[in-house]
């Protein structure tokens, strides 16, 4: 993925002469071509994420539309307070791309873990969220970022997530369905949505269909698709690799709080912890249930069990797989 | 160390340096440093000024840029509530807020008229 971010890059700059890239030391050998191509407007601030935002700060403020990027635990969580007070409060047109989002860098160790940085960036007022799932989403995605007024948050991947056909166009603020279905919609974001898809692509065969819906933009969430996705499915199963606090199924679950009524919810993803022992990511993701297996078995429970629309006033529960 | 070395020669710096924190002095706190040892350690042309003069501030300011190929600092050394004796360097006037009376002294000290009361205020 972030090889199709580097293309996005390089095409939005071709496009508009005021996109300016900064890195805050990161991104070896992905950004060669378009350092070569553009040279000016690459800028390496060294490991120093408030400059990185600081001088993105600036630079906006000149009318540039500036780019900017680091592993996402360290573009999200050292400089918070210069993206609240930099970016969020004048309102500026920075886009923060943080890369590895999730358990990406799942060897690296905590300091590189990133469960938290869709929660942080949700926190700032008028910062659009966004964890496209695979790189045609990213190419969508980046040039309806660069037109915002405000700043906004791209969580982006590592490796080469495979892109999962589907035909809903990508619009900015809104959810995209990926597979139809009956019975139980699947509900996620970023790049865990091609580990559903292929979930939900292998159970085809057992005559299990349930729907999967990629919420790429996290803030604002999509509530309209929620209420109509509530209208259909008995149960809502969010699959997120961030932890339970201020990603997006906290979002939804916020949503279903105030519904009167609507379908049970169920959670997969990392518990309220940190990673500890040195796990690959797919060690992690099948640690933490949101491997294709547990996602299929999940769906196998939740389709055959013959449940009936939950009773008004159904709470949210979790299944910790 | 980004500014220096991208020799940004149109960056100026000045530091108001009243020798203050929120809760105790800086000497005190942080030990005694010089702030324009500092800048120059880290590629800067630094100058260290009375800051409450103003003829030393506009002589510092109309030498800027001090280099060619680097960014500059004033290190405008400054005592905090400057003419008003009862103010002067105190951390204490960093909270408080003034009653009508000391407002009037203090005034009075720097020969002033509050831009409310005076005659040609709009």
């Amino acid at each position: 993925m972030r090889k199709a971010f580097a293309e996005s890059l390089l095409q939005a700059a071709e496009a508009d002469p005021r996109v300016i890239f900064l890195t805050a030391d990161l991104g070896y050998g992905t950004f060669d071509v378009f350092q070569a191509k553009f040279g000016s407007r690459y800028v390496n601030v060294g490991v120093a994420e408030a400059q990185l935002v600081c001088a993105a700060a600036g630079l906006a403020l000149e009318g540039w539309r500036p780019v900017i990027y680091s592993i996402a635990s360290f573009a999200t969580g050292r400089p918070f307070e210069q993206i609240r007070v930099s970016l969020g409060y004048p309102g500026l047109p920075v886009v923060v791309v943080g890369a590895g989002g999730g358990y990406t860098y799942a060897s690296s160790g905590v300091t590189h873990h990133s469960g938290e940085d869709l929660g942080l960036m949700s926190l700032v007022p008028n910062m659009t969220v966004v964890a496209p799932g695979d790189p045609h989403e990213i190419t969508q995605l980046l040039p309806q970022l660069l037109k915002l007024k405000g700043p906004s948050y791209l969580r982006i991947g590592k490796y080469g997530e495979p892109a999962y056909q589907a035909e809903a166009k990508v619009i900015l603020g809104h959810g995209r369905v990926l597979r139809e279905g009956q019975e139980v919609a699947l509900v996620c974001t970023g790049q865990i949505a091609s580990t559903v898809v292929q979930a939900v692509d292998s159970l085809k065969a057992e005559g299990i269909t349930p729907a999967v819906y990629q919420f790429h933009t996290v803030q604002p969430l999509d509530l309209s698709l929620l209420d109509s996705i509530s209208e259909r499915v008995h149960t809502i199963v969010v699959v997120e690799e961030h932890l339970p606090v201020g990603g997006l199924s906290a979002a939804v679950s916020a949503w279903r709080a105030l519904r009167e009524n609507g379908p049970r919810m169920v959670r997969l993803g990392p518990p309220h912890a940190l990673v500890l022992g040195n796990p690959t990511v797919n060690e992690m993701r099948q640690r933490m249930g949101i491997d294709s297996a547990a996602i299929s078995e999940t769906c196998r429970r939740l389709c055959r069990s013959g449940n009936v629309r939950a009773p008004k006033g159904a709470a949210v529960s979790a299944i910790a797989t | 160390m980004f500014a220096a070395a991208h020799r940004l020669n149109r960056l100026l710096a000045i530091v108001d340096n009243n020798g203050l924190q929120a809760v105790g002095r800086n000497d005190a706190l942080m030990g005694y440093t010089s702030l324009e040892e500092k800048f120059r350690a880290f590629g800067w042309a630094a100058r260290t000024i009375n800051g409450n003069s103003m003829s030393e501030i506009v002589a510092a300011l109309s030498e800027v840029p001090f280099a060619s190929d680097r960014p500059s600092a004033i290190i405008a050394r400054t005592r905090a509530g400057f003419g008003v004796d009862f103010m002067e360097d105190q951390i204490l006037w960093h909270y408080r807020t003034p009653s009508p009376e000391e407002l009037q002294r203090a005034l009075s000290k720097l020969g002033q008229t509050p831009l409310h009361k005076q005659p040609s205020h709009a």
